[in-house]
């Protein structure tokens, strides 16, 4: 390295402040001595298989389905990609219990339709929740990898007699490796943080120990557990980061038109993960809802919801970019980067404590919106920097660089080259963030303003309480305002987009 | 077994409300709740922690209480009851103190926050209103909870269920828990303070192979009705509520005798900041209409006065609870340790 770029500075502001609250952490957990138990090898290792298994289905669905969004001509195509977005802003606390209700002996579906249908738990149960309720990570960072690949190795491998599906697995899904890796990371790291599901599912996992340690007041024990949950979490970073796609500069846009038929065969094979993910929670809370009748329901959530996740979305980005500029730059860029991935990997409760711990130092900003939304941000920036990370990563540098020689200078050449062609990055991870704010809770409810309540908070409230029945509306409007939410941003993905990249403008 | 049959028929009758609220110990003079006509209007602002929800009951209570005293502004923040405990001590810690006033429902968390010394005392004439055994120097407890042992009545018959918890793991009923639920780990800590360690230890390890988990005590209750177990142990409301949702649930309750597993553990509330509105606030949540909604519609048990029992649940006469401080419950590190060694957790 010879020089410090302009982007390593921001980076290293943004990668210290993302960093604090791990910081914290470590001084909670100064005064314990509590180490995880080695002995108990079951809940280490069901840990790790749940992580693989989430990682692994979360691929399964992911990968496909953005094949299908992006370069299958389909009606309506902008309405599925949301749809099948959708999944990632219902908290999958909530799926797993709908699931945990709806099946087995005596469960909801046999109740109603007379159908006996085998319980789901434990690790096989845990691990498909939490692909349905991860998957859209890998959906959205495929997507914009993806429609930034320029088709004619496609079209001459097909010129030259290979079958669709092997030229797609041979020539298409290598160059984006890298746009999978970083969804699938995320995936990984959910599955590694998340309490909630691997608890209704009767799952020992790392997570469990913390959160008996958090709720008998160890709060150092806790700390101190999350600490070494990092170990994992260090490792996937570390081979996340050893994925590589390729370089290359931008092409035409890949596009298959199927029949009619064959378009609604590809769609109907999506809809047992849209009947899953989101039509059997909804399902199970409107037959409770009927059985129940509803509570004060009060829209301001909604607002509330939609308002924060897209304020989060939106500077959550502008960090990133920096950021993300960084980490193709060099190795100490890189760094950076990779640092502000740590956060995602800590249990939400204890994250929120560690933050209210870092809002004190700020008594002008304690339990205000700002301070809400900055907690926010630092939290889920590794969802905007990974996928904005990726598509930077497969531009290829002449385009810059003929620019540069053409005599731009590098702020007009990173305008005009490198920002328009990474758009459908920023767009999915700014999605990535909306979606994740939309259901996030710990810091919601312990920093937000008094009085806050948003979707997610009033959520938890009636499942706390056990009136599932009023979980139905708002569960719907979460839906509702999400799908609204990813509309409004992929509109903005075309804002400035280059010609050459567009199958419509052909 | 006639306890039970008179238990059975009323849960089928709901017809506690014509017993007396009688203490089986005490009878120390307890005033008769407070009307909320004879209280005093509350004025001014306070800012009251809320740890859980409890769905919209207590929050109907407060709703109430708001709209009676169009002078008074309450702010809410609800949280789960651990972290809502970390953060009233991580902000006197940092000197930035926001709330006047903790709502928990686990003595557990009240506890913590006592022992860290940021309670105020509360006055005497409140306490008075109290049942003997629940007056605290600086909480109030304002509904009570029994643990319970839900059972299938159609897989088990009561005669199989034993009068004494410590009796459990000699039968052979399975059974559905929640170690890592709150109010388990205070039953554990009062089996604890009760029997001593070495027994809790040997009752854990008996129980481990009888017992399937679940994350909460929802879950356990749901599960016993679902024919998954024969018998499950929880806190009494869960089962009231599932019925009140669903009328026909396979479901009944049994009482062990005078040992942890009929302990009696409350919620309770505690001022963080001194002024008579936060102490006039806590005497609305133990007056009479407060503590009836809480018994009527949240099925908990009321604390201030002689009110009845929620139906479907024996008055105390019936009933024969520990005698164990709530207050010692807070001590669960121990209960951990000793859970951890008998690899429930």
């Amino acid at each position: 390295m010879t020089r410090w770029p302009l982007s390593y500075t921001i980076s290293l502001v943004i990668a210290l402040l993302a960093f604090f609250p791990v910081i914290i952490l470590f001084a909670l957990a100064s005064d314990s001595v509590q180490m995880f138990d080695i002995r108990n090898l079951e809940i280490l290792s069901n840990t790790l298989l749940l992580m693989l298994f989430t990682a692994v289905g979360a691929v399964l669905i992911g990968v496909p389905l953005a094949l299908l969004v992006t370069y299958v001509k389909i009606p309506w195509r902008k309405f599925w990609l949301i749809l099948l977005a959708a999944p990632l802003a219902l908290p999958s606390y909530l799926g797993a219990f709908t699931f945990y209700a709806a099946f087995g002996t005596g469960g909801e579906i046999e109740n109603v339709t007379g159908i006996a249908t085998p319980a789901l738990n434990g690790l096989l149960g845990s691990s498909v929740i939490m692909a349905l309720y991860t998957y859209p990570f890998v959906l959205l960072s495929t997507r914009a990898a993806l429609s930034s690949l320029d088709a004619s190795q496609v079209y001459a491998a097909r010129t030259l007699g290979m079958p669709l599906l092997s030229s797609i697995w041979h020539v298409v899904l290598p160059r984006i490796r890298n746009g999978i890796a970083a969804g699938t990371l995320l995936a990984a790291m959910y599955a590694l943080s998340d309490f909630g599901t691997p608890a209704i599912m009767g799952l020992d996992t790392f997570t469990r120990e913390i959160y008996v340690e958090y709720n008998s007041f160890g709060l150092s024990q806790a700390a101190m557990l999350s600490l070494q949950l990092l170990v994992v979490v260090g490792l996937i970073l570390y081979l996340e980061s050893k994925v590589k796609g390729s370089q290359e500069p931008p092409g035409r846009h890949l596009t298959f038109w199927p029949k009619p038929w064959q378009a609604n065969l590809l769609l109907l094979t999506t809809l047992p993960i849209v009947m899953l993910a989101i039509v059997l929670p909804l399902a199970i809370f409107s037959l409770w809802l009927w059985r129940e009748g509803t509570g004060n329901f009060d829209f301001t959530y909604a607002l509330n919801s939609a308002y924060a996740s897209l304020l989060a979305a939106f500077f959550a980005v502008i960090l990133a970019l920096p950021l993300a500029y960084a980490a193709i730059k060099g190795t100490m860029g890189r760094i950076m980067e990779r640092i502000t991935f740590i956060g995602f990997g800590i249990p939400g409760i204890v994250m929120g404590t560690a933050l209210i711990y870092a809002g004190l130092q700020l008594p002008f900003l304690y339990q205000t919106l700002a301070l809400l939304i900055l907690a926010y941000v630092l939290r889920f920036l590794p969802l905007a920097v990974g996928t904005i990370r990726s598509s930077t990563e497969s531009l290829d540098g002449s385009l810059v660089n003929a620019a540069r020689v053409l005599g731009a200078s590098p702020k007009e050449a990173y305008q005009r080259i490198t920002l328009p062609l990474t758009m459908r990055g920023i767009v999915a991870g700014g999605a990535l963030v909306f979606l994740e704010v939309m259901r996030e809770l710990p810091a919601t409810l312990l920093l937000g303003p008094i009085e806050f309540e948003t979707l997610a908070t009033y959520l938890w409230r009636v499942y706390e309480a056990g009136y599932f029945g009023r979980a139905a509306i708002p569960g719907l409007i979460l839906i509702f305002i999400s799908a609204l939410g990813l509309a409004l941003m992929f509109s903005t993905e075309r804002w400035n987009s280059v010609e050459l990249n567009e199958e419509e403008q052909r | 077994m006639q306890r039970r049959t008179f238990i059975k028929t009323l849960s089928y009758l709901g017809a506690a409300s014509a017993f007396p609220f009688l203490s089986a110990r005490g009878f120390a003079a307890i005033s008769s709740a407070i009307p909320v006509a004879e209280l005093p209007e509350l004025k001014g602002e306070l800012t009251l922690y809320l740890g859980r929800g409890e769905g919209g009951l207590y929050e109907d209570v407060l709703d109430a209480i708001k709209k009676r005293n169009p002078n008074f502004n309450l702010r809410i923040r609800r949280g789960p009851t651990a972290a809502l405990a970390n953060m009233i001590m991580a902000e006197a810690k940092a000197g930035v103190s926001q709330a006047d006033l903790f709502w928990a429902v686990d003595s557990g968390a009240i506890g913590q926050v006592v022992d860290a010394g940021l309670a105020q005392k509360l006055p005497g004439d409140l306490t008075q209103q109290l049942q003997p055994e629940f007056r605290f120097s600086h909480w109030a407890p304002i509904s009570g909870r029994i643990r319970t042992l839900p059972y299938n009545p159609d897989r088990i018959s009561a005669a199989q269920i034993p009068d004494s918890i410590m009796a459990l793991p000699d039968t052979d009923l399975s059974i559905a828990w929640a170690p890592a639920y709150a109010s388990f780990q205070s039953f554990i800590t009062a089996m604890r303070l009760i029997e001593g360690d070495k027994a809790t230890t040997h009752w854990l390890k008996g129980m481990k192979n009888k017992t399937k988990q679940y994350a909460g005590e929802l879950g356990v209750v749901m599960a016993v009705e679902r024919g998954e177990v024969d018998l499950g142990l929880a806190n009494h409301y869960y089962t009231l509520r599932l019925k009140s949702g669903k009328p026909d649930a396979r479901l009944a309750l049994a009482f062990t005798k005078n040992d942890a597993g009929c302990l009696i553990n409350a919620s309770g509330v505690l001022a963080l900041k001194e002024g008579k509105t936060a102490t006039d606030f806590i005497r609305y949540l133990l007056s009479k209409e407060v503590q009836t909604y809480l018994s009527t519609e949240a099925y908990e048990l009321p604390l201030a006065g002689q009110l009845p029992t929620p139906a479907g649940i024996p008055n105390l006469a019936q009933l024969s609870p520990p005698n164990v401080d709530l207050t010692k419950l807070a001590d669960l590190r121990p209960t951990i340790n000793l859970m951890r060694k008998a690899g429930i957790i």
